[in-house]
């Protein structure tokens, strides 16, 4: 059975900003309290770390696909390796003036239930939090309020 | 779940009391803010009808109530009358949760039909749904739902 999670917002900001809220380390850590560090070329290595501080990698993989401010593809892997790579799409596309829609497409999660239990979970907290931060500039600690971590 | 059935799941956190977001559900005062100037039409009893009304007054939708649980929970059976391709499919169920969580309310859309691979819910209810939500969830907290676009 196919699992394959999507989840479309659509946020009154630019695509620039959406680009650089999710390479940003610092404009990461706002909304999803967690970075995401690499050079965005495609080849590259990517690492989702911790954003207390302390580094931890909790996801890294690849950059497969990076076309700024529009599109960027990547693996999803766990650190240990113990399971296949799942893949994560980000599309960014204008939609009407001032308003972008925000696709996130993550799938080849067959292999990887608890993961794709996970991110179902997960997602929507750092979406409905970017949408906030971006319209208007609050956000919240996710990871504190009810529900798994993702 | 049953095997022969589709559904289109959402779940969205919006910074507002719960009930600021059930009231924003089922009034249709703050309906026509955020999903483009559409409403419902019920008394929202369990067993009523259910309608949601374009601006001009026609029918875009309709079904009937059957479960209200103020401000927690609230389902109902819904069918499209617009595109007769999705009226032949049949009679979707829409349940909506809301959960306190600290500062945020968390919606959850759960919309389903007993029919596998339904077009309701993949060209319908899947695209409607992001749009009305993000809508909903700016209103709630700018003050401004999304402006009238050509969908």
């Amino acid at each position: 059975m196919r699992s394959d999670f999507v989840y479309v917002t659509y946020i009154y900001t630019t695509p620039q900003k959406v680009w650089d809220a999710i390479t940003k380390p610092e404009f990461a850590k706002r909304y999803w309290m967690h970075t995401n560090v690499s050079d965005w070329k495609p080849g590259s290595r990517w690492e989702h770390r911790h954003g207390d501080g302390s580094g931890k990698v909790l996801i890294d993989g690849e950059v497969l696909q990076s076309d700024p401010p529009h599109r960027l593809v990547m693996t999803w892997t766990r650190p240990d390796r113990s399971k296949e790579p799942s893949r994560v799409t980000f599309d960014i596309a204008d939609f009407a003036p001032g308003l972008i829609c925000l696709t996130v497409t993550h799938d080849r999660l067959e292999g990887d239930e608890a993961m794709a239990s996970s991110i179902s979970g997960g997602w929507p907290k750092v979406l409905s939090n970017l949408k906030s931060l971006l319209e208007t500039g609050k956000s919240e600690n996710i990871w504190l309020t009810k529900g798994k971590e993702g | 779940m049953a095997m022969a059935s589709s559904s289109f799941v959402y779940v969205t956190y919006i910074r507002a009391p719960q009930r600021k977001v059930w009231d924003a559900l089922t009034k249709p005062e703050f309906q026509k803010q955020y999903w483009f100037g559409m409403h419902q039409q019920t008394d929202w009893k369990p067993g009523s009808p259910w309608k949601l009304l374009f601006e001009d007054g026609r029918v875009a939708d309709m079904g009937e109530v059957l479960e209200f649980d103020a401000p927690n929970r609230l389902a109902i059976k819904w069918r499209n009358e617009i595109r007769p391709d999705f009226k032949e499919e049949g009679f979707t169920r829409c349940v909506m949760s809301l959960e306190n969580d600290g500062e945020l309310t968390r919606l959850t859309i759960d919309h389903s039909i007993d029919r596998e691979g339904a077009k309701i819910i993949t060209e319908g209810i899947s695209n409607g749904w992001p749009k009305i939500l993000s809508s909903l969830k700016s209103m709630l907290e700018t003050g401004s739902a999304l402006a009238r676009f050509k969908a």
